[in-house]
């Protein structure tokens, strides 16, 4: 009964405390819809016969990971990050749960991601054939490993923020996969749908980028409430 | 008393008559006396052979089973070398690269030169010491830093060299730490070499014993005077290879570095003007004599105990000197047959495979004089004797085998394949390493005073003897079907190396054996120093000079400085009291 009561008197302090004046909750949304504008341009599907393992893991040809557009042309792979507007000086720290790479079907699943500085970074192999993992930063220390078939899964870290670089694979040269690391978890990545949402920011001004990797980087200023959810969309296009 | 050994003999006296006892770091660990830098030699080079046929051990592991987590002590490398258990190929690279540097330059090259050189050398020619012993004490460091800074690499992030122990450029100039650390070592290993070299040819032209002409010279003199005018003359190319690879990592220079070199699908921005193939020329023009550096010496060793234990002279010790004198000059001009892969020109391609044909005719003048010296000879097969008969064969197979990779036509589908693994180790493992056990059974007891236990010798011959050879036979197999030596999984994922992947399991195997096999030679080596057989002067009944000095020998080695009053294997001289005459005993 003691137990129940001290519950009981915690929600209340945090109703009352969340709920009075001047106490700023981080609950604000941004989200939108990246969308390519234009005619697609044909690309060449992979070409995997270099390696006839990872060419019987497939049925018909395998598309090409560089431009991914769901229906109406939104964009996948995209990532859009808060690159301004941050409070100075607040940390965030990095989540238990770790980041993780499949290679898969002789691919990087997924092809862009982002992680945070000190978040683990978990790299599976499903496919059971030798795969290696190079990863081409400028600032962290370059991770290139062999993964053979029977070591199904490796894990490292990044220790400082660095612009998105690529991950490759020196055995499948067509293998490819992007990644970002940050020092907050204020990033997302579309899906085929072309949505990203970047919750739990405070009220605030904040510079957004959004980044394809061929088609570059595109900026916008979003100002959000405490927690109001803004939308912002992208679109993308072929110069 | 014009005679410099003579001299330097008379200083030695005079000094052990007023000088006081060294200490404990002055008389075992920072000492002068060419005996103990000898034994320190020996212990380290036998310490690193250990070491990289350890590293050989794992490597094994993985190519018998390739991916299956090792079992006991796979856990105990670490995630980032062996997760659960299952090597990585970095890690192979890693155990690939240091296994042959550490074998050749840590273990063969100490032994060999800086041990047995420097124990019997002066010894054999009747000198109180080395020419220059704070540079033979010097020597010895500096071999002690370049092997610790190799073991240190290991625990550099991204661990030890992983670009073989040729350290081909590009790849190396691009690798990991380790390379940087390997380069700095090596450069601290061929300084040791040098002064090594210049104190043994000066050791043996100033101080050799009235009398003691060239050619009154045991074979295993004349064996450590070439191979110290090939260290010296072949190693500072690669030491200034080194220091230029060494800036090529670490200061942006381009010495090895080719213009527009892309890797992992990026143009590096280092690279420039540089040239590749430059490395390898450098890297060959060492690394043929060194070739010579590990065997010629283990020749000189069997050569000794052949004589000794047919209780015959060598039949054609002149031959067999010409021939020695002839291979050293020529093992300069023959580097390139390593590289015919290169796209080398026909004329260049056809004046190395004519130099390496012509170099092996004195080669085979050696070996067959060594034969030849067993016809009708009483021959005692003590152990030393055994691993030195069986030196012959097992080096005539590694020297046949070389053939094919001398010409072009033959060495292209063979390059790079288990064929030429198989090929220079039955040289310098079955060749130079039994070669070298032969000698340390047969001056073990110049050095201690006792013998080593016959019984636990012979048990570690015939154990080597077969294993080694179940070892490294099947490779000529899995060569010759074109399997790569770079694979780190021996080519499981390739279709036309799965007919030979169960020759893998057979070496692997036989490695492991052999490695059992090596307990008794550890037991018996440690044994003996307190309980094995206690024997005089010359237990051998050997007619060479280190044989008159004390078992084991003192500060200053001969109470009076020997003489030599004739050829170094009289041996069964008709009409004498018995079957050996020494070279120092006046008639």
């Amino acid at each position: 009964m003691r137990a129940q009561g001290s519950r009981l008197c915690l929600v209340a302090v945090l109703i009352a405390v969340l709920g009075s004046p001047g106490v700023a909750v981080a609950a604000a949304t941004i989200t939108g819809t990246v969308t390519f504008a234009g005619k697609a341009p044909a690309l060449k599907p992979l070409a995997m016969d270099a390696d006839p393992a990872c060419a019987k893991m497939h049925k018909g040809p395998v598309p090409a990971e560089m431009l991914v557009l769901g229906s109406g042309n939104t964009m996948a792979n995209i990532m859009v990050w808060v690159s301004k507007g941050l409070p100075a000086g607040k940390t965030y720290p990095a989540p238990k749960t770790p980041v993780t790479l499949d290679q898969k079907g002789c691919q990087y699943v997924p092809h862009v991601m982002g992680i945070q500085v000190g978040q683990a970074y978990r790299i599976l192999n499903s496919d059971g054939i030798l795969h290696n993992i190079h990863t081409l930063p400028k600032i962290n220390p370059a991770f290139n490993r062999g993964q053979p078939a029977t070591v199904k899964e490796m894990t490292t870290t990044f220790a400082k923020p660095e612009a998105i670089f690529q991950v490759k694979c020196d055995v499948h040269p067509w293998m490819s996969a992007y990644i970002g690391v940050f020092t907050n978890p204020f990033y997302s990545v579309t899906g085929s749908d072309g949505k990203y949402t970047i919750s739990g920011l405070d009220a605030g001004t904040y510079e957004i980028t959004a980044w394809h990797e061929r088609l570059g980087t595109q900026t916008a200023t979003v100002t959000v409430g405490a927690s109001d959810t803004k939308t912002q969309a992208f679109t993308f296009g072929v110069k | 008393m014009s005679n410099p050994a003579d001299v330097v003999h008379a200083q030695h006296v005079a000094h052990e008559a007023h000088h006081e006892e060294l200490g404990f770091w002055r008389k075992y660990v920072f000492s002068t006396d060419h005996k103990v830098i000898g034994i320190q030699y020996s212990i380290t080079g036998l310490l690193f052979l250990l070491f990289g046929f350890s590293l050989m051990m794992l490597m094994r592991w993985q190519l018998a089973y390739p991916g299956v987590p090792l079992p006991l002590i796979g856990g105990l490398f670490g995630d980032a070398r062996m997760p659960g258990g299952t090597m990585l190929p970095e890690f192979y690279n890693e155990l690939g690269a240091m296994h042959g540097t550490i074998m050749v330059f840590l273990g063969v090259v100490p032994l060999a030169v800086g041990g047995f050189g420097n124990f019997v050398l002066p010894l054999q020619i009747g000198a109180p010491d080395m020419a220059f012993p704070k540079i033979n004490m010097l020597s010895y460091w500096s071999l002690f830093l370049g092997g610790m800074t190799m073991l240190g690499s290991f625990f550099v992030p991204g661990g030890a060299a992983q670009s073989g122990w040729t350290s081909y450029a590009p790849l190396s100039v691009i690798a990991g730490t380790g390379q940087t650390w390997w380069l700095i070592g090596m450069i601290f290993l061929i300084t040791s070499s040098l002064l090594g070299a210049l104190n043994f040819l000066t050791t043996t032209i100033q101080l050799r014993a009235k009398g003691l002409t060239f050619m009154r010279f045991p074979f295993f003199v004349w064996a450590q005077f070439v191979t110290s005018f090939l260290l010296l003359l072949a190693f500072p190319p690669l030491e200034a290879a080194g220091v230029m690879q060494l800036m090529d990592r670490v200061a942006g220079t381009s010495f090895f570095m080719p213009s527009g070199l892309i890797v992992s699908g990026q143009v590096l921005a280092n690279a420039g003007g540089g040239n590749a193939v430059l490395w390898q020329h450098l890297f060959w023009f060492l690394a043929h004599p060194e070739v010579y550096v590990l065997i010629l010496p283990a020749m000189g060793i069997v050569a000794e105990i052949i004589a000794n234990n047919t209780r015959k002279p060598l039949w054609g010790y002149r031959a067999m000197v010409y021939s020695l004198v002839f291979l050293g000059f020529m093992s300069f001009i023959v580097w390139a047959h390593h590289m015919f892969m290169t796209g080398m020109g026909t004329a260049m391609a056809a004046f190395f495979q004519t130099t390496t044909m012509i170099i092996s005719i004195p080669s085979v003048v050696i070996l067959t004089s060594l034969l030849l010296s067993l016809w009708g000879g009483s021959i005692r097969f003590n152990t030393p004797m055994l691993f030195a008969t069986a030196f012959l064969p097992m080096f005539g197979i590694g020297g046949l085998t070389g053939l094919p990779l001398g010409l072009n036509i033959s060495d292209i589908p063979l390059h790079d394949t288990y064929y030429v693994i198989a090929h220079f180790h039955y040289v310098v493992a079955p060749g130079t390493i039994f070669a070298l056990m032969a000698g340390i059974y047969y001056w073990y007891p110049k050095a201690t005073g006792r013998k080593m236990n016959e019984t636990l010798g012979k048990i570690h011959f015939a154990g080597s003897l077969v294993f080694m050879n179940v070892v490294f036979m099947p490779m000529f197999i899995v060569g010759l079907a074109g399997v790569s030596r770079r694979l780190f999984d021996a080519g499981s994922g390739y279709d036309f190396a799965q007919p030979t992947m169960h020759w893998n399991v057979v070496s692997s195997w036989g490695a492991w054996l052999m490695g059992v096999f090596q307990i008794p030679f550890i037991f018996n080596f440690f044994w003996s120093i307190r309980n094995g057989e206690k024997v005089g002067d010359n237990p051998w009944e050997a007619t060479t000079i280190e044989w008159a000095a004390p078992s084991p020998p003192p500060h200053g080695n001969f109470a009076v400085a020997p003489q030599a009053y004739r050829g170094p294997y009289e041996y069964s001289v008709p009409g004498a009291a018995k079957d050996f005459t020494p070279q120092h005993e006046a008639s």
